[in-house]
């Protein structure tokens, strides 16, 4: 499976995290982030207002 | 001396003065040497502190000052478990040379307890990448069949207590590091609700997803064990400041009335296990119905969408736990995690905070669905320990975990043996509780194990030394 992401696009999303990475280590990475892509799609969908990241654990009283 | 011993057990000869727990450590060290060098489950040994805690033990003991059940009988930790004057590395490169100068607080709890400590225990390289080969310590191997995998992080904990070198282990689970090693290994092992047990002095991995629990032969024995490590730990900011139950009060009350609710389309629809999980889990379910259970069928969203959301969560927090390191020392990490890391600096903040907030709808539909329930039932793994050498780098990408949704939710959730595949290898199921109901979890599963035999057979590679 082919990332949907240009490998151009790829590298500068590579470039953005800084990492000290070799080509071969960049090309390494090309084709499994498709999987990542694939796994953005389960969260990307539309959701309600209430859903919201805080309070994720009913926080405890002290 | 009996071959094998439970922790209870142990516990029983022990206060009854028919073993000694410089006998029982001694034991146990025998096998380390007879067996570790073969299944590499320890990174080190620490056998003058062992023989001096079981000296102190037997001394107490003698006294009739004993601390409880858990005097005298020997343990080990993870390798992310901090401990004083005794060196900590994550199984990394990185970490070669870390003497930390206190104890993770479960270590001191543990040591408080009367517990005797044999060394520190493979792990996944800081509980993520594994099992790898270029490390400065070679992978921890099943002692079901030493070609296998353990599963991970907590692999040495695995394959220390399987083989009988220690009778219970500490492990940690952010996507099913203990529950993983527990099954592929014929263990119970559980992963108790997030806030249950400190992780202060525990290598971070993702703040959120992290939890810290124990390993051992029996689920009675796992209770032994969370009962000396639960509590509230003002070092840890997500510890949940609560009373804690007796965990061995109800083990005999058994499942009569039990309501148990069966997440079948997870490992029947959503990421198909082979036949031998399937079959042993039916029967696992026709065991609970023939003890008064009752049995229903549950269904949650798509096991994918609950590894999805599991997996950007625990990717993006393990690369910002990991970044200055990534940054300065790349190349210092093995192969498997470095990779895996980096992917999760690809990781938008947008879609990170998405993730979260999937997080919640899932915690909600989860809470709903158990609402009439008191336990779930799930697979752990999709099949018996695979051959060591054929663990692809992107598993946890190409196939949906069965253990993740219950680190997104924090549910306290549990791996017991459910017998033995065609080749001799474990299979299990995974129980899933209520939040902080831990003491439900130990019931159902307690109640399976003393109605079947499993528990009677260890690894063949373990009966010569105690012969």
């Amino acid at each position: 499976m082919k990332p949907a992401i240009s490998p151009a696009a790829f590298e500068v999303l590579l470039a953005q995290t800084g990492l000290p990475l070799s080509q071969e280590q960049k090309q390494a990475l090309y084709e499994p982030y498709a999987l990542v892509e694939a796994m953005l799609l389960h969260v990307t969908q539309p959701m309600p207002r209430e859903a919201e990241p805080s309070l994720i654990f009913v926080p405890e009283v002290r | 001396m009996q071959d094998f011993l439970t922790i209870a057990e142990a516990s029983q000869q022990i206060a009854s003065k028919k073993i000694s727990p410089v006998e029982l450590t001694q034991a146990c060290l025998d096998r380390v040497k007879a067996l570790d060098e073969t299944l590499n489950a320890f990174l080190l040994v620490t056998q003058e502190r062992a023989m001096a805690d079981a000296r102190a033990a037997e001394a107490r003991i003698m006294a009739g000052l004993s601390r409880g059940k858990l005097d005298g009988i020997p343990i080990a930790h993870k390798d992310i478990y901090n401990t004083a004057g005794i060196r900590t590395t994550g199984h990394s490169r990185l970490l070669l040379n870390n003497v930390p100068e206190s104890d993770a607080t479960v270590v001191r709890s543990w040591a408080e307890a009367g517990t005797v400590m044999l060394g520190k225990l493979a792990t996944h390289e800081f509980a993520m990448g594994g099992p790898s080969f270029d490390l400065p310590w070679p992978p921890a191997r099943n002692p079901w069949n030493p070609a296998h995998f353990t599963s991970g992080s907590s692999s040495g904990t695995g394959a220390a207590v399987a083989s009988g070198m220690i009778l219970g282990g500490t492990g940690s689970d952010t996507g099913g590091s203990i529950r993983g090693p527990a099954a592929l290994c014929g263990l119970a092992g559980i992963k108790p609700t997030y806030g249950l047990c400190s992780r202060a002095g525990v290598l971070p991995l993702s703040f959120t997803m992290d939890h810290t629990g124990p390993l051992a032969w029996t689920a009675e024995d796992c209770a032994l064990l969370l009962q000396a490590m639960a509590g509230y730990d003002p070092a840890d900011p997500a510890s949940a400041n609560r009373p804690v139950p007796d965990f061995t009060e109800d083990l005999d009350r058994g499942v009569k009335g039990l309501r148990i609710g069966v997440v079948r389309h997870f490992f029947e629809k959503d990421h198909p296990v082979n036949d031998a999980t399937r079959l042993q889990i039916a029967h696992a379910l026709d065991v609970f119905e023939h003890l008064g259970a009752d049995i229903t069928e549950v269904t949650l969203s798509p096991l994918a969408e609950w590894n999805a959301c599991g997996w950007i969560i625990l990717t993006s927090e393990a690369y910002a736990v990991h970044e200055p390191w990534l940054k300065t020392r790349f190349n210092d990490y093995g192969e498997l995690l470095r990779d895996r890391l980096a992917l999760g600096g690809l990781i938008r903040a947008g879609d990170y905070v998405q993730a979260l907030r999937r997080r919640r709808v899932l915690c909600q539909e989860l809470k709903q669905a158990m609402s009439k329930l008191d336990i779930l039932v799930s697979a752990v793994q999709p099949t018996e320990a695979p051959p060591i050498d054929s663990i692809p780098k992107w598993a946890m990408l190409e196939r949906p975990s069965f253990t993740i949704p219950f680190n997104l939710t924090g549910s306290p959730a549990m791996s017991i043996c459910t017998g033995f595949a065609a080749g001799g290898l474990p299979v299990a199921m995974q129980i899933i509780g209520k939040p902080f109901a831990e003491a439900t979890v130990f019931r159902a599963a307690h109640a399976y194990e003393k109605a079947t035999a499993w528990r009677r057979k260890r690894p063949e590679m373990a009966l010569p030394v105690a012969a």
